[in-house]
């Protein structure tokens, strides 16, 4: 390459990298700013004050600890039901021979082909004849039951199964171990990347929905992050500092996540592309 | 004797595997059945009553259907999901496979700039969409810079209110999602990018071949497998448009129904005037436009899909 040609590269990547960072460093900045420095354009605050965080740690109902929790709550109960069932059907669809194993596989592709929009009228109508759509603790169950499983995650772990060598089953076989063993003590260990992919895009998922909580969860007390972003964008209507400190307090655990986990993801979209 | 006996073990193990077998799958077949398959039925079945808060009142046939395509607001929400999916599928696709390309070089820092690129795709579209609102706003950050270079927007027809002027409020929401979505799509580009065999190019180069001819007829080509699954996740995604337009338009897709979409509406019809049959219907419609979708690039592209099938 050239040494022109380097230069043009180079500022192309750091002009992309600042578009993608400089917004978010943006809502940064305005979260520590007061209210009358909100629209300059100084980056860093001239009089930076934390009133916004104790706005959102304190002020607000329901406040940031709250919101925080039930985000936390449910997407670690999602990530549970979403490993648990996705590995148990994937296990059976790559590895195990039964009758109407082709058929049931196909039920499941089909199900990744019906959108939550779809679900949302006979689903809110079956949640309320359930009781489920209330004020109560119960209110969790109904976001748990809409989310309790995943076609596309059985699909991906069904993926990684079958890539997993026949001879890792047979040596285990001729060990001695039975079925549910095999499953437990061989391929579950063998699968840990794949496991570490859904459970990290599932709780990035969880975390960041919006439509589901905006429709099932009715009291404050129950909302997530986005939702609570949403209900008090509206409030607040032009006071942006506490609105920038929960988006900046919403982004950063999945920021964490993402820097811990980005090898998985990145390794998961090769897993369910080129292998099959 | 022997023969039957042995038969017969064999049988019983053979019923024991599948005793096993069902042991794995019973649970979630019984959860998709009853969350997908049975919820997509009764969908379709509630599509056909008027059914208002109190339950079903009378059966309507398609009278729901019908009742649809005649509603102005629903025509416009229809038109507004398309106008954005067909523009933002293109943009947010070459977006991410310019990057893909970008960051597949050998260069320094390729690994920085990568997480850069993917950073907007992994911050919640609430947190997004509000931060945009924010800098989006007339007196805020976007207009600032476009000052800065000589662009001032308040002598321009919507004044700098990008999101609250019905002219530019969706294309503002197309150019934000590109934005957020180019980095997951770089992603399907850079996994097809590093199992595409780099002799093909090489041995081009070496006939003569320029660096345009080499991406067009050797490196576009050998990526359809990513070309395919980004076009169809993009479209499959964009129709679903539902909290951007919530978030800068409010349930009203405001202004002037400018950010109406046909998800927004199922929530209008469903929550603000409890017409559940109607939104029912207004589901399997758009249950429809996406499965079509989905057949016909199956169909025009082969069934080689990205999807493990191949």
């Amino acid at each position: 390459m050239s040494k022109f040609r380097r230069y043009g590269f180079y500022s192309l990547l750091i002009f992309y990298s600042v578009l993608t960072i400089v917004p978010f460093l943006w809502s940064l900045s305005t979260s520590f700013k007061p209210s009358d420095e909100v629209y300059q354009r100084n980056l860093v605050p001239n009089a930076p004050t934390m009133k916004a965080y104790s706005t959102v740690f304190g002020k607000i109902q329901p406040n940031f600890q709250t919101l925080f929790a039930n985000s936390l709550f449910i997407a670690c109960v999602v990530v549970i039901l979403h490993l648990v069932f996705a590995a148990l059907a994937g296990y059976a669809f790559a590895r195990l021979r039964f009758p109407g194993r082709d058929l049931l596989f196909f039920v499941v592709l089909g199900c990744m082909m019906i959108p939550d929009q779809l679900r949302l009228v006979p689903m809110y109508q079956l949640l309320v004849k359930m009781g489920l759509i209330n004020t109560g603790p119960s209110n969790y169950l109904a976001i748990f039951l809409i989310k309790a499983i995943s076609a596309a995650d059985v699909f991906l772990m069904r993926q990684y199964f079958l890539t997993i060598p026949k001879e890792m089953e047979d040596a285990a076989k001729i060990d001695g171990a039975g079925p549910f063993q095999l499953f437990a003590r061989v391929m579950l260990p063998s699968a840990a990347p794949v496991l570490a992919t859904v459970a990290i895009l599932t709780f990035q998922g969880t975390w960041n929905d919006l439509f589901w909580p905006s429709i099932v969860l009715q009291s404050p007390a129950h909302w997530t992050l986005p939702f609570g972003i949403l209900q008090f964008k509206g409030q607040f209507s032009t006071d942006w500092p506490p609105i920038m400190a929960l988006v900046v307090l919403s982004t950063v655990p999945i920021l964490a996540l993402y820097t811990f986990g980005q090898r998985y993801i990145i390794n998961v979209q090769l897993a369910s592309s080129s292998k099959g | 004797m022997q023969f039957t006996k042995h038969k017969g073990l064999r049988l019983s193990r053979k019923q024991s595997e599948n005793a096993v077998a069902y042991g794995f799958v019973t649970i979630p077949m019984a959860l998709f059945l009853f969350l997908s398959v049975g919820i997509f039925i009764y969908a379709i079945y509630i599509s056909t009553f008027d059914w208002g808060i109190m339950g079903p009142t009378k059966s309507v046939g398609l009278d729901n259907y019908r009742k649809a395509f005649s509603d102005p607001i629903f025509l416009k929400a229809i038109k507004n999901s398309v106008k954005y999916a067909v523009l933002v599928v293109p943009i947010q696709s070459a977006l991410g496979l310019y990057l893909a390309l970008l960051v597949n070089s050998k260069i320094k820092g390729s690994k920085f700039f990568r997480s850069a690129f993917y950073f907007p795709s992994i911050a919640s579209s609430a947190a997004i969409t509000t931060l945009f609102i924010f800098l989006m706003a007339p007196d805020g950050v976007f207009n600032s810079v476009l000052r800065f270079f000589g662009i001032n927007t308040s002598n321009l027809f919507n004044q700098g209110a990008w999101l609250s002027d019905s002219r530019t409020a969706l294309y503002s929401i197309i150019g934000l999602n590109a934005w957020t979505t180019s980095g997951t799509m770089m992603l399907f580009y850079l996994a097809n990018l590093q199992t595409v065999d780099s002799q093909f190019a090489e041995a081009a180069v070496m006939d003569g071949a320029s660096r345009r001819q080499v991406f067009w007829y050797i490196t576009m080509p050998l990526l359809k497998p990513a070309h395919l699954f980004v076009v169809a996740t993009g479209m499959i995604g964009a129709l679903q448009l539902y909290d951007q337009a919530i978030l800068a338009g409010g349930a009203d897709g405001s202004p002037d129904y400018s950010l109406m979409t046909m998800v927004l509406y199922i929530y209008n019809a469903c929550f603000r005037k409890f017409e559940f049959g109607y939104a029912s219907a207004i589901g399997v419609i758009l249950f429809v436009i996406i499965f079509s979708l989905t057949v016909l690039q199956k169909t025009l592209f082969g069934s080689a899909a990205w999807k493990g099938e191949n």
